[in-house]
């Protein structure tokens, strides 16, 4: 097990967070969420439909001991509805966490991160743990830890994609000048790619679709699982520097040709 | 009672509680969060909050999401 992630009061032994979405049924998340061995997931809220009780993962989710949930304001489309969803999240959670996301545009889902400054402004003094889903911008992400988000989750590249790091070297400022934890959030598809936002010093990842709709989801779960604290582990080692030119590993005496 | 439930209309039988409401949807207490006409109703006060007609109410439930 990796070194505990700190976000605000609260401490996590896993450096994974699991979103709950796309899987092929519950017992097939469950099963992914105990075999990642994380302990942050995130949920969203729909409308009570007594046709798909199946669909209400409160049961199901509530019974696995040392997960604390973190609901999602999906859905919304302004900083209001994400307070309401927020709030209403908080309801069933019982957990100071909230994953802010406002994405308008179902055909990107990028963030938008005016409404999402301002709704942040409102959770924090609500005393959310308020973790933002936002553009790789460096300037957004320290302005949201001014105004006491508990950490951000800079995405890797569009949710759903699988596209991985792209926005990597932003990622990489926000790490630099962050002082709240940093949240690889979207787009990563591999455990190779979460082991390398830990490597570049990310403190947690969040997948969902990378889980859910790999072939066999609990495996994936354990994969990144090990790609995860690979990663974190490797941070801690200290990773060497690199270099221009060749190093060698080996002495380069002449002793082969000495007697020519 | 006339009653809007997720953007249905329902006609409410019992005696206006949140709780008996929810018993007639077959929704579970602990399981759903509430807004009466837009307000988050926390579940420490449905006990106080006495449904009105025309009353329009969001019961919500947690569901897989990222």
């Amino acid at each position: 097990m990796n070194d505990v992630l700190k976000i605000g009061d609260q401490e996590l032994g896993s450096r994974l967070f699991l979103g709950t979405g796309k899987f092929s049924g519950t017992q097939a998340m469950i099963d992914a969420v105990k075999a990642s061995g994380t302990e942050l997931v995130t949920v969203a809220l729909r409308r009570f439909n007594r046709d798909q009780a199946e669909d209400d993962l409160y049961g199901p989710l509530s019974q696995l001991e040392k997960v604390r949930l973190m609901p999602n304001t999906s859905g919304a489309m302004n900083a209001k509805e994400a307070v309401r969803a927020a709030v209403l999240g908080r309801e069933l959670s019982k957990s100071p966490f909230v994953k802010l996301e406002i994405h308008p545009n179902p055909h990107h889902l990028l963030p938008d991160p005016i409404e999402t400054y301002e709704a942040a402004i409102e959770l924090v003094k609500q005393d959310f743990l308020v973790l933002p889903y936002i553009p790789a911008d460096p300037v957004l992400a320290k302005r949201l830890e001014d105004i006491g988000c508990a950490a951000v989750m800079p995405l890797g590249a569009a949710i759903g994609t699988g596209k991985g790091l792209s926005t990597a070297e932003m990622i990489k400022i926000i790490i630099r000048d962050a002082n709240v934890p940093v949240v690889v959030d979207a787009g990563l598809r591999s455990p190779s790619e979460a082991a390398c936002a830990l490597e570049m010093g990310c403190d947690a990842v969040l997948v969902n679709s990378a889980i859910a709709a790999a072939e066999d989801p609990a495996a994936m779960g354990a994969a990144f699982k090990t790609g995860v604290e690979a990663g974190r582990m490797a941070r801690n080692a200290g990773l060497m520097p690199t270099s221009e030119v060749a190093v060698a590993s080996s002495p380069l005496t002449s002793f082969l040709s000495a007697n020519d | 009672m006339k009653l809007t439930v997720n953007g249905d209309k329902h006609e409410h039988r019992g005696d206006g509680s949140i709780e008996t409401l929810l018993e007639e949807l077959g929704a579970k207490k602990e399981h759903t969060a509430l807004m009466v006409n837009g307000t988050v109703i926390p579940s420490e006060d449905w006990n106080a909050t006495a449904l009105k007609e025309n009353d329009e109410i969001e019961m919500l439930v947690f569901v897989g999401g990222g």
